[in-house]
């Protein structure tokens, strides 16, 4: 093997300016290549993270407003979510509902800690809500089941309302009592605040605000967590039935799909999946496809190369070269130019990445009332790096293969005569 | 004498636009330890013969034993394996790989043999100091003058050891004086080590230089002519031939 390589880089080094050029074309390929890779998980990435602030299996379900005539009554009237639904998500699909809770919110309150005030939204909360919408606890504890049993008057504050309301020591608002409207409420969590949306919840029990606010059957938003649903069919076939039932008790016709607004984080992730999946192949293409014309380069340089060293392989031939080792020197020299350059680019791609991990991949778009991340870690891992580079030795073959025919087919008289 | 070549009958025909007939039935024997020239004018078949002979091509009808071996329908591979094995090449123009040293090029053979490098080396280095070289090693072959590049493929020729020593007008890009030398240096090869030569040529100095001239004429052989007073010819005295 080892001769091999002298051979090659005899050869290389003779035509120096030629295989610095033919490099470039594979270099440049396979760097776009990692390129748009890394750009594209960049993308993704973000997306992914933006997904992940909710619990996948779960659901959120919101009243809306009739479409259709039913049942003797007008299209366009307001559903409201009541107890009767809580109960029937609980009870009639048990099967694959695990806990059911329901937010129900009191906009624009003041609550107020001395001098201090803000204005959160209260909303009355079950205990999975943290679960599921993945809220963060800096100090304290969350809501309950016994705070929703006895209506405990407690509260859940945004860190950001807690340093507002007392600006040294936030932490110390844990078991003060705040005011709300007139009411004493006890603080017994501080959660961290999600800045990619508005967040300006503060959290108490569901029972709490309901008896408080007098707000009678009325339960606001369903939130549940599930399971057993795995397949895109058996999810589409559990929303129709719960939106059926749920239609039902409200008189709206069952295949109404505005009376109730379902929010399925499960389907929602399926489709991302699918859409990260059509990317990936997208850019895979793309930078392949750039990849190919260096392919090309290489192949119509060794072309050349084998022309011009016809006499050469005549020589080989005539003092005992087989066809195969012919071959065989070609095509190794065809993926030694192409795995250098291409590792060359390779790394320059992965470099252009941590460039661009280091600089946009930290920015986040400010829009004042959340944040954004467009990009988040923009970089291709190791399986991409060992895909690439067996793609890199498939190109290097397929390159060498028809000027390495080419040259074992060479008869050696007509080699020799041709001078 | 034990025949080390052996052609019965050798008939080739080049399918052209107008089938070229060019070996005739070609009868010939040449024993171990000869030194045979083939003579021929352009045209008379002499290059053909000698691709034959060689393994560089194929004939049409009859037989060709190399070293006891029929040689018919070879495989390109079984074909490459022979000529390394049994056959040494020196041509008109030298053919030695440019971009390699001498001693390289003399290594090249083994090389196709799956010689360990070190092996080869040393075996190139051997044959090379026999041949007076051995300070040229290093060289490439545009840094050695003709004389040397004939003899760095005289010596790659040798490495293998081979049951014949096939020369294609081995004087024929050389200047008189180096003629005589390489001319010189196989009949001292011939003489002294036993090694059959089959030198081709159109020259009759060269072929004076041998001791047995073949003369081939429109691909049938002529005459075959034992030459055993080489200072007959005025190749030898100073070289004025050519």
């Amino acid at each position: 093997m080892k001769d091999i390589f002298t051979e090659i880089w005899a050869t290389a080094r003779r035509n120096k300016l030629r295989t610095a050029l033919t490099g470039f074309s594979v270099a440049w390929g396979i760097f776009m290549l990692i390129f748009l890779l890394g750009a594209g998980n960049g993308l993704i990435n973000a997306q992914l993270q933006s997904s992940d602030r909710f619990l996948t299996n779960s659901m959120m379900v919101f009243g809306g407003w009739t479409s259709k005539p039913y049942d003797g009554l007008k299209e366009g009237r307001k559903i409201s979510l009541n107890e009767k639904d809580m109960t029937s998500t609980g009870c009639l699909f048990a099967d694959n509902v695990d806990n059911v809770g329901a937010s129900l919110s009191q906009y624009g309150v003041t609550m107020s800690f001395g001098n201090q005030y803000v204005n959160p939204d209260l909303a009355g909360v079950y205990p999975n809500h943290f679960e599921i919408n993945k809220r963060e606890l800096l100090y304290g504890r969350f809501i309950n089941n016994i705070d929703i049993r006895e209506r405990r008057k407690v509260l859940v504050v945004n860190k950001d309302h807690a340093k507002e309301l007392m600006p040294k020591g936030y932490a110390r608002l844990v078991g003060r009592h705040v005011n709300i409207n007139g009411t004493a409420y006890k603080v017994v969590g501080i959660y961290k605040p999600d800045k990619s949306m508005q967040d300006n919840e503060t959290f108490t029990p569901f029972t709490t605000i309901k008896t408080i606010y007098g707000m009678g059957d009325e339960v606001g938003d369903i939130e549940f967590s599930f399971h057993g649903l795995v397949t895109e069919q058996q999810n589409k076939d559990f929303e129709d039935r719960y939106r059926t039932k749920l239609n039902t008790n409200h008189r709206a016709a069952p295949d109404d799909n505005s009376a109730v607004w379902l929010w399925n984080r499960y389907m929602d992730n399926i489709q991302m999946n699918t859409g990260i999946g059509i990317i990936r192949t997208a850019l895979w293409i793309v930078g392949l496809f750039t990849l190919l014309s260096g392919i090309v380069g290489v192949s119509n340089i060794m072309l050349i190369t084998v022309k011009e060293r016809t006499r050469e392989f005549g020589i080989r031939k005539a003092i005992g070269a087989t066809p195969w080792s012919i071959l065989r020197l070609i095509i190794v020299e065809s993926v030694i130019i192409t795995t250098i350059f291409g590792y060359a680019g390779m790394l320059c791609g992965i470099a252009a990445n941590e460039y661009m991990d280091a600089t946009i991949g930290h920015e986040k778009v400010d829009t004042g009332m959340f944040e954004a991340t467009i990009f988040a870690n923009p970089t291709v891992g190791l399986d991409v790096c060992i895909e690439a580079t067996l793609v890199m030795i498939a190109a290097g073959t397929i390159a060498g293969l028809i000027p390495a025919r080419k040259a074992a087919r060479i008869r050696p008289i007509e080699a020799l005569r041709a001078e | 004498m034990e025949s080390v070549l052996t052609l019965r009958d050798v008939n080739k025909t080049y399918h052209g636009a107008q089938p070229l007939h060019v070996l005739k039935g070609i009868n010939l024997d040449i024993c171990r330890g000869e030194f045979v020239s083939i003579m021929g004018s352009s045209g008379s078949g002499k290059s053909t013969l000698l691709n034959i002979l060689g393994i560089l091509d194929n004939y049409d009808s009859g037989e060709y034993r190399l070293g006891g071996q029929l040689i018919w329908n070879l495989s390109e591979r079984r074909a490459a394996e022979y000529r390394n094995r049994m056959i040494g090449f020196i041509f008109q123009s030298f053919n030695l790989i440019s971009f390699k040293t001498a001693v390289e090029n003399v290594e090249l053979p083994l090389f196709y043999q799956g010689v360990s490098r070190r092996k080869r080396h040393q075996m190139a280095m051997e044959y090379l100091d026999r041949l007076g070289l051995a300070q040229w090693a290093g060289h490439y072959p545009n840094e050695l003058s003709g004389g040397q590049k004939q003899r760095v493929a005289i010596a790659r020729a040798l490495i293998t050891q081979p049951q014949i020593i096939l020369a294609d007008e081995p004087t024929g890009a050389l200047d008189s004086r180096t003629s005589v030398e390489v001319m010189q240096l196989l009949k001292q090869l011939n003489e002294e080590q036993g090694i059959t030569i089959v030198v081709v040529t159109h020259e009759s100095g060269v072929a004076n230089e041998t001791n047995k001239i073949v003369h081939i004429k429109d691909g049938l052989i002529g005459s075959i002519e034992e030459n055993n007073d080489h200072h007959a010819s005025p190749f030898g005295m100073g070289g004025v031939m050519k």
